[in-house]
């Protein structure tokens, strides 16, 4: 401590201010009477105390010793002389020059080391710890009573009143606007007074701010010197007179030689009251538009071109028939055509050339005819009134016949059933006249369906509510009813093309029955007023049902129970519908005298939903009695598709 | 010659040609080089050319022409077809001239008791016609009919004459939708005022559909057959017993009076590959035969091994074949559309067509080549028209409009007539076609 002022005057070159040194040496003075280890300092030997220096300034000596004698002052080294020895010398920079004592002194090693700890601000001696653990002397834990026993003050719980009235006064002065906490707004001084005032934005800042429609800005033919282009001619004027008023024109424009001659504008009040009231009687409404693109809208479909080969046009024609040809049936095979039809006759046609092969004769209308799905086995199941007949087409080679003979022989049993309630429902006979079984119903039949096998078929009475559906076996000859309850009235039944399951529409919906386990499976509701027509995907999983009035549903059975697309397409009543046995095609055709034709692509992937694309619009057949096509089917092996019309002929659409 | 022309009419522009021809002398002009107005038409060159045979031969009697420019029958104005094909009009044009392909006579019709399915001119003797009412019948000409061949219990669909090398007489085979075959024999010579029946002397039983057609072997040791039932089956055609085991005698024993023994036989080899109705097989080399098929495709056959060799698939159903033009190599066929297609197997590659014909208005019945010339070829069609083609030109050399109904069969016959028969069960010859 004593050093530190030393060292800095020595810095300062010898110059000593008077003043500091005095307090310098006033401040080591007493430090040393104050420093508590002594022990460790030099006594001085200058023994003037405390007294300023400058006393002794003139004076040969500096001080007295011990035993009071002058102590001398030692010669003065002139400036360079001593810069010499401190440059030469290398401990110079620890050597202080001691006024009060007029000696040098050499700062030792332990002495820089405290100097070096206070200039970084350590505690002077490096053995003190400053943080030492603290030491708790009082332990609470023991203690049995608090310092101050006082109780809580009331304070610390109700909030504090200054507060309070300090918000307050905030507040008030917020509300009376001495505190504004957002810069203010600039007026805007200008505006643009031809600009589009729908637009401006700062007005449409209301919500239902709806500008005022702009009147129209002056033309050049209301310039009072228009181009003569404009100037209509005496003629025109004269024409105008001949104008409903509304339509006449408000404004003709005429030239004025210049602006002093214009006369006043007759019509200038009545023009602003016009457009006063168009501002204030017109309703003005703000109408959201939305830009959609209307191609947009429509489902991505896949072209035509690439979804070939599909039935487009109408190569062959089938005449014969001498009224509305009601039903077709194709041969498995794709070579032969049965078509049956109102004026009572069933016909076999040659597909490939249209030459009518056979014609039996009813008494009645046929109503349906179907051929035993077997290649092996053609024969032909027509309806005709109550009756349904299984007929020998006489095709095919000998030991084919010679097995349908014997499959079409009956033979009435000897002794009749006796349980009457199947004979009332059907009977069998042996039919000579047609070379056939005749099957006799109680009612009238309208559909005949084979399963895929060929043994059994299904027939569908519609007035003959509890045992309205039939099922018969060809080769035993037997007759049974369905198992289920039937709701409604049934249209027409389908068996499954590769499980036992078989369908039966109703008017409204269509049900799927497991034929082994003889329980209702599915119901699939149509939505539809009228179910006229069914048919079922090879594949099994889908169904489409044309209905009365014009709409055709597409039924995805792993899907829902809801239709998973409807068409409609046909204004008039779709007649009957139609896949596709291999080509992913199918067809409805409706008293509209056409037939669509739709690409119907059913996935084996279940995630994919069957794509249903419309193809062609098949026309050619005439209406007659306002029956349209009554029947289409598609040939079984070709992309083709025959339809019946109730024009008495049958045509066949090729790719 | 070239200067007067330009001066008589200059409004029209005019091309130098020279006429060329492979006709015989009294149908040859002088080979010099003759400016003509560029805006006539066949019928144009056709009476310029008559004229100037006229000039050499003043007997000669007006016939029409028909006129080949690099290989293509001209069928516009001639401006117009040297626009076409950018043939310049600067040099001296070369024209051949050949005779006008077009029938010059319609002989009367031979009508039939029903359609008439089916007709085979191959031996210029005679006409075989297959028939609805399952007859089939000789024709020695128009409405002389020798022969009734009676026997089948359906519809022909197929007949075929075999060309049997070293045995007297003829023999013909018929394809029934009875299933069945038959093979029949008889002589020209006999002319007798009613037509003579005969009955088949060996049927052909194994197919189990309807037989839809049938080809000779070029030998007429075999025969093959197409059928409903998608097979192809090779027949043996002699009538000896000694094949043992494949022939059995079936004496007829329902029929007292006609008391002849009947053979059957069965097929030697049966080529399986179709999926649908063969409707149409030709055997034009001894090894190989085509066959077409509802099953859009057109399969060639090794008759030896019955290795299906290739395929030429089209898009619509084929209901007629027939191989012929160039080298015999092109295939021709026609079915359920309005186009007439020809194929060239040679071409590798590629199964596009080489040529496509669509004048035809419904289903094509028949296409058959001229056995002799490598461009001419018939065809006919549900619209009732029968058209003559020219592979050198797009259009049809001439349509025969005689039938009232579907065609459902045509041929050439003689080599220079057109036999077709219909729904409307008459069979046509339209004959004077000078084809070469």
């Amino acid at each position: 401590m004593r050093y530190t002022g030393v060292v800095n005057s020595d810095v300062d070159d010898g110059l000593h201010n008077d003043q500091e040194n005095q307090s310098n040496s006033s401040e080591s003075h007493q430090g040393v009477e104050e420093s508590d280890s002594s022990e460790d300092e030099v006594a001085p030997r200058n023994t003037v105390g405390d007294v300023p220096l400058v006393w002794y300034k003139d004076e040969e000596h500096i001080g007295y010793d011990l035993d009071g004698k002058k102590i001398k002052k030692r010669t003065r080294k002139d400036k360079v002389e001593s810069f010499l020895e401190s440059a030469d010398d290398a401990k110079n920079w620890l050597k202080v020059y001691d006024e009060y004592n007029d000696e040098e002194v050499e700062v030792t090693k332990k002495e820089l080391k405290l100097i070096t700890r206070l200039l970084k601000g350590k505690a002077p001696h490096s053995d003190f710890d400053p943080y030492a653990p603290y030491v708790d002397w009082f332990k609470w834990d023991d203690a049995k009573h608090p310092l101050s026993n006082a109780p809580e003050p009331k304070r610390r719980f109700i909030p504090s009143k200054w507060e309070s009235k300090k918000v307050v006064k905030l507040v008030r002065a917020i509300r009376m606007g001495l505190i504004k906490r957002d810069k203010p707004k600039e007026e805007q001084q200008f505006y643009h007074l031809w600009g589009d005032d729908s637009s401006s934005t700062e007005k449409a800042n209301h919500l239902s701010f709806i500008p005022a429609p702009k009147s129209k800005l002056p033309g050049h033919e209301e310039s009072y010197n228009p181009s003569l282009e404009y100037i209509p001619t005496q003629e025109e004027i004269n024409s105008y007179q001949l104008m409903f008023e509304e339509d006449r024109p408000k404004f003709i424009p005429r030239r004025y030689t210049s602006l002093r001659s214009i006369p006043a504008y007759d019509n200038a009040v009545k023009d602003v009251f016009e457009r006063c009231l168009d501002l204030y009687l017109c309703p003005r409404v703000r109408k959201k538009r939305i830009n959609i693109d209307p191609e947009s809208l429509k489902p991505k479909l896949p072209s035509r071109r690439d979804l070939k080969p599909y039935p487009v046009t109408c190569y062959l024609e089938y005449k014969g028939h001498t009224d509305a040809v009601v039903s077709i049936s194709i041969e498995a095979s794709g070579q032969w055509l049965a078509s049956g039809s109102l004026d009572g006759t069933v016909r076999i046609w040659e597909v490939e050339t249209g030459r009518c092969l056979r014609v039996w004769e009813f008494e009645e209308a046929v109503k349906f005819v179907a051929w035993n799905p077997l290649r092996e086995i053609p024969i032909v199941a027509v309806s005709v009134g109550q009756e349904v007949f299984i007929l020998n087409t006489g095709l095919g080679d000998e030991e084919e016949q010679k097995k349908i003979k014997e499959l079409l022989h009956y033979e009435t049993p000897v002794a009749p059933d006796d349980s009457g309630d199947k004979v009332s429902v059907a009977s069998w006979h042996q039919d000579d006249k047609h070379e056939g079984i005749r099957l006799r119903h109680f009612k009238t039949v309208s559909s005949v369906e084979w399963h895929r096998k060929g043994d059994y078929f299904s027939t569908v009475m519609p007035a003959g509510e509890s045992r309205a559906v039939l099922i018969h076996q060809l080769s035993k000859k037997h007759t049974q009813r369905i198992p289920f309850k039937l709701r409604g009235l049934p249209v027409s039944s389908l068996f499954h093309p590769t499980k036992k399951i078989f369908f039966i529409s109703t008017k409204k919906n269509v049900r799927a029955y497991d034929l082994q386990k003889q329980k209702l499976i599915k119901k699939l509701e149509t939505g539809l007023r009228e179910v006229s027509s069914i048919s079922v995907h090879p594949g099994g999983d889908n169904i489409i049902v044309g209905s009365r009035e014009g709409k055709l549903c597409w039924f995805d059975m792993d899907l829902s129970s809801k239709p998973y697309r409807i068409l409609k397409c046909h204004p008039k009543d779709i007649t009957n519908v139609a896949f596709h046995r291999s080509y992913p095609l199918f067809a409805s055709c409706s008293d509209d005298c056409t037939a669509y034709v739709f690409h119907g692509m059913v996935y084996s992937d279940l995630n994919q939903n069957p794509l249903i694309v419309p193809l062609e619009i098949l026309r050619g057949h005439t209406s007659s009695n306002g029956r349209g096509v009554m029947d289409c089917k598609f040939h079984p092996r070709q992309p083709w598709l025959f339809t019946a019309g109730a024009d008495s002929v049958i045509k066949l659409y090729c790719h | 010659m070239d200067i007067d022309g330009v001066n008589e009419e200059e409004n029209s522009r005019r091309v130098q040609v020279r006429f060329v021809t492979k006709l015989k002398p009294p149908m040859t002009v002088p080979p010099l080089p003759i400016a003509i107005p560029s805006n006539l038409t066949r019928l144009g060159l056709s009476t310029l050319v008559n004229n100037l045979i006229q000039n050499g031969n003043p007997d000669w009697n007006t016939q029409p022409f028909d006129f080949l420019i690099d290989g293509e029958l001209v069928r516009m104005s001639l401006d117009k077809f040297l626009l076409a094909k950018s043939i310049s009009a600067e040099k001296i044009l070369e024209i051949e001239y050949i005779k006008a392909v077009a029938p010059r006579k319609e002989e009367e019709p031979s009508l039939h008791d029903d359609w008439v399915s089916s007709v085979d001119g191959s031996d210029p003797r005679f006409i075989v016609t297959g028939c609805y009412d399952s007859l089939a019948r000789v024709w020695k000409a128009a409405g002389e009919c020798t022969h009734i061949l009676e026997g089948h219990s359906d519809v022909i669909a197929s007949v075929g004459v075999i060309n049997r090398k070293g045995v007297e007489g003829i023999t013909v085979a018929t394809a029934s939708k009875d299933c069945t075959l038959r093979l029949w024999k008889f002589d020209t010579e006999d002319s007798i005022n009613d037509p003579i029946r005969i009955r088949a002397f060996k049927i052909l039983r194994g197919h189990t559909k309807s037989v839809q057609c049938v080809a000779a072997q070029n030998t007429g040791d075999m025969v093959c057959s197409g059928s409903w039932d998608s097979m192809i089956k090779l027949w043996q055609t002699n009538d000896s017993q000694s094949d043992g085991d494949l022939v059995s005698i079936k004496k007829r024993k329902g029929n007292d009076q006609a008391d002849e023994s009947q053979l059957e036989g069965e097929a030697v080899s049966t080529l399986v590959g179709h999926t649908q109705c063969v409707s149409s097989v030709v055997w034009p080399q001894q090894e190989t035969i085509y066959s077409a098929s509802w099953d859009h495709s057109i399969r060639l056959w090794d008759a030896e091994t019955g290795k299906n060799s290739s395929d030429i698939f089209c898009t619509k159903v084929l209901n007629c074949l027939d191989v012929g033009g160039e080298s015999s190599a092109l295939i021709a066929a026609g079915g359920s559309d309005p186009i007439l297609r020809i194929w060239d197997p040679r071409k590798p590659g590629t199964s596009a067509p080489v040529f496509q014909f669509s004048s035809h208005a419904s289903w094509i019945s028949a296409c058959k080549w001229h056995d002799k010339s490598w461009f001419h070829l018939v065809s006919s069609s549900y619209d009732g028209k029968v058209m003559l083609w020219d592979l050198r030109t797009a259009w049809p050399l001439a349509v025969i409009e005689s039938h009232k109904d579907k065609v459902l069969c045509a041929d050439w016959w003689k080599g220079d007539s057109v036999i077709s028969g219909g729904a409307d069960s008459k069979l046509c010859i339209s004959s004077g076609i000078s084809v070469l």
